[in-house]
């Protein structure tokens, strides 16, 4: 597949790894009004691409990504404001959670992720990090709240130390190792450089796995994070079900018992 | 009940002092592991009423005298005054507790600085508080199901910020096991652990004085934002934490701040604007 052209991101792909490379290193690869547009037809075109599996999102530079572009909001006149609807309304497209990828997402750290930064983490899959990353949010260091991404956060890793970022704002980092810890994020990559071929060696394992159990997994598990246990379990074993006499079932035993990779089917669509 | 803000009032059965910005709730029965009795469950609301609405408090640390930090109800005390044990049991049994700052529906970031042992229904003051911290002799434990009685509320609170497996286990081991701060620690219960354990109360004041220098405003959005996500589905949490983000647009701290940080300069924050709540503050 042929992507379309993209001015703040990079989008290729490597094998059955698609990457999206968030491409404006000299501001700290900060959001501006273009790059959350480009952010919703990137994932939308990933997650079509047949020949991609996972997909990794990381950056260039020393940040992976610093929120909002506070210039852009300043110089223009329009501020905030121009978000205001769409926050309101929650209608918003620049991460594989909001547009609904049902691929696997790594999210792979390579330097300082502040801020609004921290919306890759809460929505990504699998977050692993370069040793030197670095995590702090800003928000309320410069009069700002911080909800959506704070709150998938505090979903997936323990909640304390959410809201210690959420309230000591710039004032403190958090480091890759205390993030590892917490089970923010699952690996630790040292030295950094190695970042990129470790987040690759991920994605290739994980491509190896049935595409349509993967998906329907995914499903579930973001699924629960919306109801309560037994809710989620229900809905889950639905989930679950949908599988039963896929093709993927059957192969898979069948390589496993011949020692070969299994012939998953193609995604069809959902 | 109406007090005014700069009205300063006597406790018997805590200490409530300002450091600079910082609000200090500290518990003050040493003498029975700080362990709440009649007097205590008014004197909490009362305290955290007084933070709340002192315009010079930014940010509340909570510890206590003695060896212990919190002990969990009385007993010995409350058996004797039958009426504030009616009274206490009516609102365990309604859910209507006033004893932390989440029950007082307290806005302002609020600390935990856990300075020994932590009991029972002490667990209330760490799973409700907004950061935890601990000195390096703190230990956890939750001694309900060894005299018979039920762990639910503060150890529901704690299995939604931490890993699940050791609060329920904590909750059946009873007096028989404990979690010691470095555990507590891994387990992201709390954030820090201070050694010296003498230490403690500098170590709170100075996170609480970082945190001071952020928007009051801010923080306290986000602080509503944050804590009533755990009460429904991660997209309706979100839903309604964008809006919480879109309510403060406009607010004069979002100048100031990129404003101070351009000038190398603390901000002047705002300050808060009184919350139309009734006057008991309620969390119904």
């Amino acid at each position: 597949m042929i992507y379309p052209e993209f001015e703040s991101l990079k989008v290729e792909r490597r094998g059955p790894v698609g990457w999206l490379i968030n491409n404006r290193p000299e501001r700290l690869n900060a959001m501006s009004a273009g790059m959350r547009d480009e952010f919703a037809l990137a994932w939308t075109e990933l997650d079509r691409d047949p020949d991609v599996g996972v997909i990794v999102h990381t950056g260039e530079g020393r940040a992976f990504q610093t929120g909002v572009d506070v210039t852009e909001i300043a110089s223009d006149g329009v501020g905030m404001e121009r978000y205001r609807r769409s926050l309101e309304d929650f209608d918003l497209h620049f991460t594989s959670w909001h547009q609904q990828v049902w691929k696997p997402v790594i999210t792979a750290v390579n330097g300082v992720c502040a801020g609004g930064g921290f919306h890759w983490i809460a929505d990504a899959d699998i977050v692993i990090a370069a040793s030197d990353a670095e995590f702090f949010d800003p928000h309320v260091s410069i009069g700002q709240v911080v909800a959506i991404e704070a709150i998938g956060l505090l979903r997936k890793m323990p909640v304390e130390a959410v809201m210690r970022m959420a309230f000591v704002g710039r004032h403190e980092r958090l480091s890759a190792h205390r993030a590892y810890e917490l089970g923010m994020i699952s690996q630790v990559v040292d030295p950094p450089e190695q970042l990129r071929e470790e987040a690759q060696a991920l994605g290739e394992k994980i491509a190896r796995n049935s595409p349509a159990a993967m998906r329907a997994t995914k499903r579930a598990l973001w699924g629960a994070l919306e109801l309560g246990l037994t809710d989620a379990c229900r809905a889950g074993a639905g989930e679950l079900v949908s599988m039963w006499g896929h093709p993927d079932q059957e192969e898979g035993p069948r390589a496993f018992a011949e020692k070969r990779e299994p012939q998953w089917r193609a995604l069809t669509e959902p | 009940m109406a007090r005014s803000a700069t009205q300063r009032v006597t406790y018997q059965t805590l200490d409530v002092e300002r450091r600079g910005r910082v609000g200090w709730l500290v518990f003050d029965r040493p003498e029975v592991g700080n362990a709440m009795d009649a007097t205590m469950f008014t004197e909490l609301e009362d305290a955290w009423r007084e933070l709340d609405r002192d315009p010079e408090v930014r940010v509340i640390v909570n510890t206590g005298n003695g060896p212990a930090f919190q002990t969990g109800l009385d007993v010995a005390q409350l058996s004797k005054d039958k009426e504030a044990l009616r009274e206490q049991s009516r609102r365990t049994r309604d859910a209507t507790l006033r004893l932390t700052a989440w029950h007082n529906e307290v806005w302002k970031p609020v600390i935990a600085a856990v300075n020994g042992t932590c009991a029972g229904g002490g667990l209330h003051f760490v799973a409700d508080a907004d950061v935890v911290i601990a000195s390096s002799n703190a230990v956890f434990v939750d001694p309900h199901v060894s005299l018979g009685q039920v762990s639910a509320y503060e150890t529901i609170g704690l299995i939604r910020k931490s890993p699940m497996e050791p609060i329920v286990r904590m909750a059946l081991a009873g007096v028989h096991e404990h979690i010691d701060a470095s555990r507590a620690r891994q387990l992201g219960i709390l954030s820090q652990v201070v050694d010296p354990p003498e230490r403690l109360r500098d170590e709170a004041q100075l996170l609480a004085e970082k945190i001071a220098r952020n928007s009051p405003a801010a923080m306290r959005v986000t602080k509503q934002a944050l804590w009533g996500a755990l009460d429904v589905g991660l997209t309706d949490a979100c839903r309604a934490g964008a809006r919480a983000v879109a309510s403060l647009w406009g607010h004069p701290d979002q100048e100031e701040g990129p404003r101070a940080f351009a000038h190398k300069r603390e901000p002047e924050w705002q300050p808060l604007e009184p919350l139309d709540v009734d006057d008991e503050g309620a969390r119904a």
